[in-house]
């Protein structure tokens, strides 16, 4: 029973001990030449400017909790899509009430101001 | 597990559901279309829509004798679910009563939305019977009381308390998950009813699904707050507003009640003999951590917190049984607490409004200010400590007779010697309601007639379940027949 994991055991050990190999290796073997340039911290190539710990507006985690409410409901439409012949009329009903639930949702966070960015 | 054509008694078994949605739903609306000075009156429609659900679930929802599984084996349409609903609906009714005078809950629509959300999904999850279903049921009962126990926007102790709930919830939910997941590996299905057989026919060492059980025991035990997993609970119900820290202390813990009944006799019930004692010995801890720590407590929200920890304990008892008789006295002994620690809590949210303080010297001379609340908080904190003839009583009586039964008699007598202990520390809060004297004596306390409705309540739920516990009784008995 348990002996059906064991190629998972032996591929977390080998990603262990590769990993630990090339860090290793790379550091006996390799050149180490530093310059202020490389000793950047790494930001999308671009070189980096301001603090890394500086504040988030709070507003965006709203805007990313409505993002994602929303996304989710289409991910649900996809699903149904494909199978829409077969559900029929139920299928279509069933979609309706969870849009209408959702709407409500949507009406609610414009009316309480959550989509004004000021 | 065959699906099934659509149906009506579908429908009708997710009656209460869809009367909570709608609900749900018709406060936000109405939070958006009514001004200000008017919004105090949604507790009135949250409370009375509640009460409606109620009534129209008694009415259409009521199981047949024998239980069925609805929407492909996800919800199990069956008395003990029912009885839970019935138990949760109740409480959450209460709670927007008491919310609605309470400073910082009552004109906010989303408290109400929140509340009904969250007895939504309590409902869920007392007659879930697949293990993503019950995955879901639980977070979707604790996101919401994650943020209303934060709902103090401003106040440090409140923000303090919904991120500590929010810390412990998540984790131990991660815990309980894996243990989800677990089971799912062992047995290929997340049916709760073909996971005991499956499990049963595999050749899975005791040891391994003794350790699965734990894992989920954990998250169960966060919901019902039982010792080493009870650390949340003095904090969050100090922090959180007090019609809110009431609702968490019963509903909330039904809830896990329900979850835990169902999930251990029905999915475990192969290795009972390991886990009665491991539940016997967590109830015994829970008694006595609770009951010795509230006996220090100078704060009368913390004291009742420590206590509802305790009452845990004595609920465990019950299912520890592993009886007919132990989980009809489970059943009742959270009926009974539902409603006394709500009109303590209810007394609790009264006094805290008025004199600004939940510290037990604001309870001073309370009997001659109000001789009606103290008489209220009497009731309650008697019932809490078992004296007849209050619903409390009975309880007690049912959990200790069930552990005798079950041959568990070293477990009804720490159990008796805690109640002992307990009554201590109960009377110490009479004493200062009733014999302190302080200087304030002369002015009375206002009591809004939504409290009034609910204490009431309250205190005839008490005394009901204390005198005439016949229907009550047979009413747990029918929902623990549903288990075995």
């Amino acid at each position: 029973m348990l002996l059906e994991y064991l190629p998972i055991l032996i591929l977390m050990i080998l990603a262990l001990v590769l990993s630990i190999l090339v860090i290793v290796l790379g550091t006996i073997f390799g050149p180490h030449r530093p310059t202020p340039r490389k000793g950047l911290p790494y930001e999308s190539g671009m070189t980096p400017f301001g603090p890394g710990t500086r504040r988030v507006s709070v507003r965006y985690y709203l805007v990313a909790v409505l993002f994602i409410l929303f996304d989710v409901e289409v991910v649900f439409f996809l699903p149904w899509a494909v199978v829409f012949r077969k559900l029929g009329v139920f299928g279509l009903i069933e979609m309706l009430v969870f849009i209408g639930i959702l709407l409500v949702g949507y009406v609610y966070a414009w009316k309480k101001g959550a989509l004004e960015w000021e | 597990m065959a699906a099934g054509p659509f149906n009506a008694t579908m429908i009708l078994a997710i009656l209460p559901q869809i009367g909570l949605l709608a609900l749900g739903v018709l406060v936000s609306i109405l939070d958006l279309l009514w001004k200000e000075n008017q919004k105090r009156n949604l507790g009135w429609l949250t409370a009375s829509g509640l009460a409606l659900i109620m009534v129209l679930a008694g009415v259409f929802t009521a199981p047949a004798a024998q239980p069925v599984l609805v929407f492909g084996g996800m919800l199990r349409h069956d008395w003990l679910s029912f009885v839970f609903q019935m138990i949760f609906l109740f409480g959450a009714a209460l709670t927007a009563l008491f919310a609605m005078d309470s400073e910082p809950l009552s004109r906010k629509g989303e408290a109400y939305m929140l509340l009904v959300a969250a007895t939504l999904g309590m409902t869920l999850m007392a007659s879930a019977a697949d293990l993503i279903m019950l995955f879901l049921a639980i977070e979707m009962t604790s996101i919401p009381l994650y943020i209303l126990a934060g709902f103090i926007v401003g106040d440090n102790k409140s923000t303090e308390s919904g991120f500590k709930y929010l810390l412990f919830g998540a984790t131990t939910s991660a815990v309980m998950l894996y243990g989800f997941s677990l089971l799912y590996g062992f047995a290929g299905t997340t049916q709760i009813y073909q996971l005991a057989g499956i499990l049963q026919q595999g050749q899975f060492s005791t040891f391994t699904l003794i350790a699965v059980l734990m894992l989920v025991l954990v998250g169960f035990s966060f919901k019902v707050s039982a010792v080493p997993f009870h650390f949340w609970a003095p904090d969050v119900y100090e922090g959180s507003p007090t019609p809110i820290a009431g609702f968490l202390s019963t509903a909330s813990k039904a809830a896990g009640f329900a979850v835990l009944m169902r999930f251990l006799l029905v999915v475990f019930p192969m290795t009972e003999h390991y886990w009665i004692p491991l539940l016997a010995v967590i109830s015994t801890a829970t008694m006595i951590v609770g009951n010795t720590l509230a006996l220090a407590q100078k704060n009368v929200k913390r004291l009742l917190a420590y206590s509802s920890i305790a009452q845990a304990g004595y609920m465990l008892i019950g299912v520890a049984s592993v009886s007919p008789l132990g989980i009809t006295a489970s059943v009742f002994y959270l009926t009974a607490y539902l409603v006394t620690n709500l009109a303590a809590f209810g007394v609790v949210t009264i006094v805290g409004r008025s004199t600004g303080s939940d510290e037990l010297s604001a309870y001073a001379g309370l009997s001659r200010r109000a001789p009606g609340l103290a008489m209220v908080f009497l009731v309650a904190l008697l019932s809490l400590g078992g004296i007849p003839p209050f619903g409390g009583f009975v309880g007690k009586i049912l959990v200790f007779a069930a552990a005798i039964n079950s041959n568990l008699i070293w477990l009804a007598v720490l159990g008796i010697l805690n109640s002992i202990i307990a009554l201590y520390y109960y009377l110490m809060v009479l004493k200062v309601v009733y014999l302190y004297r302080s200087e304030d004596e002369n002015r009375p306390l206002a009591i809004p007639r939504s409290w009034a409705i609910a204490m009431g309540l309250c205190v005839v739920g008490i005394l009901l379940l204390g005198t005439v516990f016949g229907p009550w009784y047979q009413w747990s008995v029918t929902a623990a027949s549903s288990l075995f």
